[in-house]
């Protein structure tokens, strides 16, 4: 890690957040406008803001600030290649899980601060889905560090040369996927904001500045669990002919595709059947992808 | 990272971190408690970076925003004054409790400045290092794993006593109406 890093990765976050908002269009099959994302940006910001007149209104305008800082730290551990790593953390893996878990308060606040009825159950909806993916997150991301032997994302992306982990292991890739999809609030876990059912719950009040972050946030957040998939799964950098940066590039955007795909094509999984898919299926299934990992890493990784 | 480089980033962290742990016990708004004593253990994951232990502040700040959490839903829930606007006060026997906090300080204050701490620093695979592993992952995980257990029954016990009835509520008696008034 150099002094440019952190602006390297800030520009990276704003850079990725442009090519995703190109890319929505794109997945929903229209064509998409180069301007477009800059001007509606613009124009969400010239909004003034809304300062809602409740108790914890500080909440709601700290909430934004929050989730872009867990976005653009999780975006920061990813691996791009192997000479540009961003922060290279020895556990940088952990610290991806650790500034995805801000996502959550993030959440809560805004719906709270905002002090209305829908934003509240928005919030406390959040919470209680954040509660129960975030436990298949991390042990994933154990099954996916046991054959690397490490936390480092550099060096789970070499022990993936010849075999991608997604084919190694893919029960863990399947149970990623979706927590992933959930952290990002995207449909079809955009139980918070639930736009024909709270009326935008969580974020409804936000306008200007406050608005653009979030909207900014909620892209970086995309891009970072894209990039991650790619590193944990895809193999990362690796790849034939093509420069590493590229190849993790295109895969980044396979990823963000897909997940944007999906939301298009699922509708909104509601908010029991979600807790009980995560409760009852995907935290039991995250336990067997450990054991699986561990049998893997004794028997071919050794 | 230097010496001062440290100094600078512990002292403002660890004042910071005081300050908000000090605001949960002045706040009566259940979330902003919740909040805040989720600020103090996540400025507490920072100092712990601040002196280069990177896998345990990380681990803290991971761990504290979900435990933090969990106490923010629990302590909504439970309490009659979620958000501190009934001017309801939680305190009780203020000095009593004030004077075991004030002896409780001062006596963790006299240990850090008396102990004699060991001024090298251990690597990866010193040999007590090793030990604390083995010590954790050994004898001491079935005491972890009882108090996990009981904590998690506790919860769970919580939330049963808390709804009674289910989520629809208490079925009315026969022949009565449920509504209004009531």
């Amino acid at each position: 890690m150099s002094a440019v890093t952190p602006f390297a990765v800030l520009a990276l976050a704003v850079a990725g957040a442009y090519a995703l908002a190109l890319l929505e269009p794109l997945v929903a099959g229209a064509r998409p406008h180069p301007v477009a994302p800059v001007r509606s940006a613009l124009a969400v910001v010239r909004q003034p803001l809304r300062r809602p007149g409740t108790y914890d209104g500080w909440l709601f305008h700290l909430a934004p600030g929050l989730l872009l800082l867990a976005g653009v730290m999780a975006l920061a551990t990813v691996p791009w290649a192997p000479g540009f790593r961003g922060i290279d953390f020895q556990a940088g893996v952990i610290l991806f899980a650790g500034a995805l878990a801000y996502v959550t308060p993030a959440v809560f606040m805004a719906g709270w601060g905002a002090g209305r009825p829908l934003a509240v159950v928005g919030g406390f909806r959040w919470l209680a889905l954040m509660l129960a993916y975030a436990m298949p997150i991390a042990m994933v991301t154990t099954a996916v560090a046991a054959p690397a032997g490490s936390l480092r994302p550099s060096d789970i992306v070499e022990v993936q040369h010849a075999v991608p982990m997604v084919l190694a292991q893919p029960l863990a890739a399947a149970l990623w996927l979706p927590a992933v999809m959930a952290v990002c609030f995207l449909a079809p876990f955009d139980l918070p904001q639930a736009p024909s059912e709270l009326g935008g719950g969580t974020f409804a009040e936000y306008r200007g500045l406050d608005a653009a972050l979030v909207g900014l946030a909620q892209r970086v957040l995309l891009l970072a669990v894209s990039g991650m998939t790619a590193t944990l799964f895809l193999s990362g950098w690796h790849g034939p002919l093509l420069p590493p940066a590229v190849w993790m590039g295109l895969k980044t955007l396979a990823v963000a595709a897909l997940i944007l795909w999906l939301g298009r094509r699922i509708p909104r999984v509601e908010i029991d059947r979600a807790l009980s898919l995560a409760w009852k299926v995907a935290n039991p299934l995250a336990i067997v992808a450990i054991v699986i990992a561990g049998l893997l890493t004794l028997f071919f990784y050794r | 990272m230097s010496d001062l480089g440290t100094a600078l980033a512990f002292y403002p962290l660890a004042a910071l971190m005081l300050v908000t742990g000090l605001y949960v016990f002045i706040t009566s708004s259940m979330a902003r408690a919740g909040l805040l004593l989720l600020a103090a253990l996540g400025v507490e994951g920072l100092i712990f970076l601040a002196l280069a232990s990177e896998f345990l502040g990380f681990l803290q700040l991971l761990m504290m925003s979900g435990e933090m959490v969990i106490m923010v839903f629990f302590m909504v829930m439970f309490m009659s004054d979620p958000g501190g606007l009934m001017g309801m006060d939680m305190t009780h026997e203020k000095r009593r409790s004030a004077g075991v906090a004030i002896a409780l300080a001062a006596g963790l204050a006299l240990v850090a400045v008396l102990t004699d701490w060991p001024a090298r620093v251990a690597g990866d695979d010193a040999p007590d290092v090793r030990a604390i592993g083995f010590e954790v992952m050994g004898r001491s995980m079935v005491s972890f794993l009882f108090a996990a257990m009981t904590i998690l029954f506790a919860m769970v016990g919580g939330v049963m006593l808390a709804k009674q009835g289910g989520r629809f509520g208490i079925a009315a008696p026969a022949g009565e109406e449920r509504g209004e008034g009531d």
